[in-house]
């Protein structure tokens, strides 16, 4: 049975006060992404993608309306509860990797693994299986410093699914990548849609990203002005 | 145990960058470690000073001084008063039936040290015939004792290592008058090695103060000796002396002195642990800073607020613990057993070894703490303020 991991955005609005102004960033924004989809966002800097992401992923909240992950409205959830949900539900993959620099590819990962039950040794068995799933099962032990933009993307995405969430909100993924890597990348989260099932909200400037999605919306001035519901495959 | 594997998680990646930070930790460091080393510097001078004084203070030797005097250099006794005192119940005598007393006399003199070469003034005491049998920690350790009736001198070991003209054999020149110092003793390190010892018949001819005496010294005979003599002394209104042990003596003159070095030495100490606040605040907000997008990410994952708080706060506990303990290690190898001095009650010099000990090391370790915990609370608090969004928005 799969579970509902569909998101609903209804009538969400977002302010932000500047000095003495308050900026609105949405105004009543309605989106719905069903569980499984892989939804890719598009639009200028400064139209709002990434804030679309920080209020999924709960890291930021709305100034009104109802935002629901499955079954659960997040917007009326306490910091802690949030923070233990995000951490088993959502996994985030970041345009500059944001990875601890003193700590290996395999103690990255391991990251979020700290937040759970599991002995040293199950940890160090989820990691091993998660590097060969991104394809670093030799480069564990290797500082991020040590690896390529890609690779280092791979470790971001290697952590962001270490707790099997089944949302991962990647935000520019491919924006600090050259060609190929980027489309390792994309590879890698289409693989993770299809094949694993997992939802995916991807904000991207790249036009050859969105191919990898199954729909694209275009966001300008806080809302959503065009949708192809399936990208070109 | 969650939150432990996410505090200690946390608290390794700070101390692992510690790196990218590396000159302004070190500062802080340094400051604690002069924090430290001053503070103990201080308590080592006061417990230095009060063990020289007190350490040879005898329960079975007894002090009198005229009554109202707080030190022997303003007290007085008359002739009279002392045959009063020889007779006086309490008091050991000796087989032929004398009484063990000493009667003193206590002259300033200037001498100049040896690597200032800044005039300083120490005590010539004059003794009686019972006066180092009083003192039984005094051993000579080299030439001979002074002759009675002749200006010869015995020299405390360690005014004759700190002042010109002092060494065995010299002569010296005390206004008038001539001396030869014809022995060097040590006194387990006591106040007694800050003196100069002569016959107090001699030192009363020389110094134009004849039968001025300004202490006795006696040897009590057993435990309720001293309450005897004390009893004996208050049913007597002829005599307007006071009488009290040499350790009673030595614990109310150290303790004065030993006060004024803590009154000076806590502030100081404080204020300097004050700056190593301000440095281990600028130090932590700037580690906060340097780290704020890994703060966010891991506060993302679903890292705790507590964690964000405990790694920052621990980072900076560490640090300055770090810097106590080169402190203490610095002040073990640098200040334990330094010789100094100082003017005593008498306004004389009273040279002293500085003394550490666990309870100085543990008001050490205490105030860094305070500086830890203070220094790093602050900008601990502040990483649980970071907003979550930046993760999102910046590089790291």
């Amino acid at each position: 049975m799969t579970l509902d991991t569909s998101i609903h955005l209804k009538e969400i609005s977002k302010c932000y006060q500047l000095g003495k102004n308050e900026i609105t960033i949405f105004d009543e924004v309605t989106l719905n992404i069903p569980t499984g989809d892989f939804l890719a966002i598009m639009g200028p800097s400064g139209s709002g993608k990434s804030t679309i992401l920080n209020l999924i992923g709960g890291i930021d909240r709305i100034s009104s309306g109802q935002i629901t992950v499955g079954s659960l409205r997040i917007d009326q959830m306490s910091e802690a509860k949030l923070s233990q949900w995000r951490s088993t539900h959502i996994g985030f993959v970041f345009q500059f990797y944001n990875l601890l620099p003193m700590l290996t590819a395999a103690q990255n990962i391991e990251l979020p693994l700290l937040l759970t039950s599991l002995s040293r040794y199950e940890r160090a068995e989820r990691v091993k299986t998660i590097l060969d799933i991104v394809g670093l099962s030799k480069r564990g032990k290797h500082l991020p410093s040590e690896l390529s933009g890609g690779q280092q993307q791979r470790v971001g995405i290697a952590r962001a699914i270490a707790m099997d969430p089944q949302v991962l909100l990647c935000d520019e993924p491919t924006g600090d990548l050259d060609r190929q890597s980027a489309e390792e990348i994309l590879d890698i989260l289409k693989i993770l849609n299809t094949e694993m099932g997992k939802t995916i909200v991807m904000v991207t400037h790249d036009p050859s990203a969105t191919a990898y999605a199954k729909r694209t919306l275009h966001l300008d001035k806080g809302q959503f002005v065009r949708k192809e519901l399936e990208a070109a495959q | 145990m969650n939150l432990l594997r996410q505090c200690v998680a946390i608290t390794n990646a700070n101390l692992r960058s510690l790196g990218r930070r590396q000159w302004i930790s070190i500062s802080l460091v340094f400051s604690v470690t002069l924090v430290t080393m001053i503070l103990l510097g201080f308590l080592a001078m006061a417990n230095g000073f009060n063990k020289t004084l007190t350490q040879m203070g005898s329960e079975d030797v007894a002090i009198v001084m005229g009554l109202g005097a707080r030190s022997e250099l303003g007290s007085s006794i008359a002739p009279p008063h002392i045959h009063l005192l020889e007779e006086a119940p309490g008091l050991v005598k000796n087989p032929q039936g004398t009484t063990v007393l000493s009667a003193e006399t206590i002259v300033p003199v200037d001498v100049l040290g040896k690597q200032d070469h800044l005039p300083a003034t120490v005590s010539l005491r004059g003794i009686g015939a019972h006066g180092l049998t009083l003192r039984p920690s005094i051993k000579l350790v080299s030439g001979r004792l002074f002759t009675l009736g002749a200006n010869e001198l015995i020299v405390g070991q360690r005014l004759s290592q700190e002042y010109e003209g002092l060494t065995l054999n010299d002569t010296i020149e005390f206004g008038r008058s001539r001396w030869k110092i014809v022995g060097i003793f040590e006194a387990n390190g006591s106040v007694f090695e800050s003196e100069l010892l002569s016959d107090v018949k001699v030192v009363q001819i020389l110094f134009n103060r004849p039968n001025q005496v300004q202490s006795l010294r006696a040897q009590l005979a057993g435990p309720n000796s001293l309450e005897q003599l004390t009893s004996y002394i208050d049913a007597n209104p002829r005599l307007p002396v006071r009488v009290l042990s040499e350790k009673q003596y030595f614990s109310a003159q150290s303790e004065r002195v030993s006060q004024i070095i803590l009154w000076l030495g806590w502030p100081i100490s404080l204020v300097m642990a004050l700056g190593a606040i301000i440095g281990a605040l600028t130090t932590l907000y700037s580690s906060v800073s340097d780290r704020q997008v890994e703060i966010a990410t891991v506060r993302a994952l679903g890292f705790s607020r507590i964690s964000a708080f405990v790694g920052t706060w621990l980072e900076g506990l560490l640090l300055t613990l770090v810097g106590c303990f080169i402190g203490l290690c610095a002040a073990l190898l640098l200040l334990d057993g330094w010789a100094a001095s100082t003017v005593g009650t008498d306004n004389t010099q009273i040279a002293f070894e500085l003394k550490l000990s666990f309870s100085m090391a543990a008001n050490a370790v205490l105030l860094a703490l305070l500086v830890g915990a203070i220094g790093g609370g602050l900008p601990a608090l502040h990483a649980t303020r970071i907003p979550l969004r930046l993760a999102m928005t910046r590089r790291s």
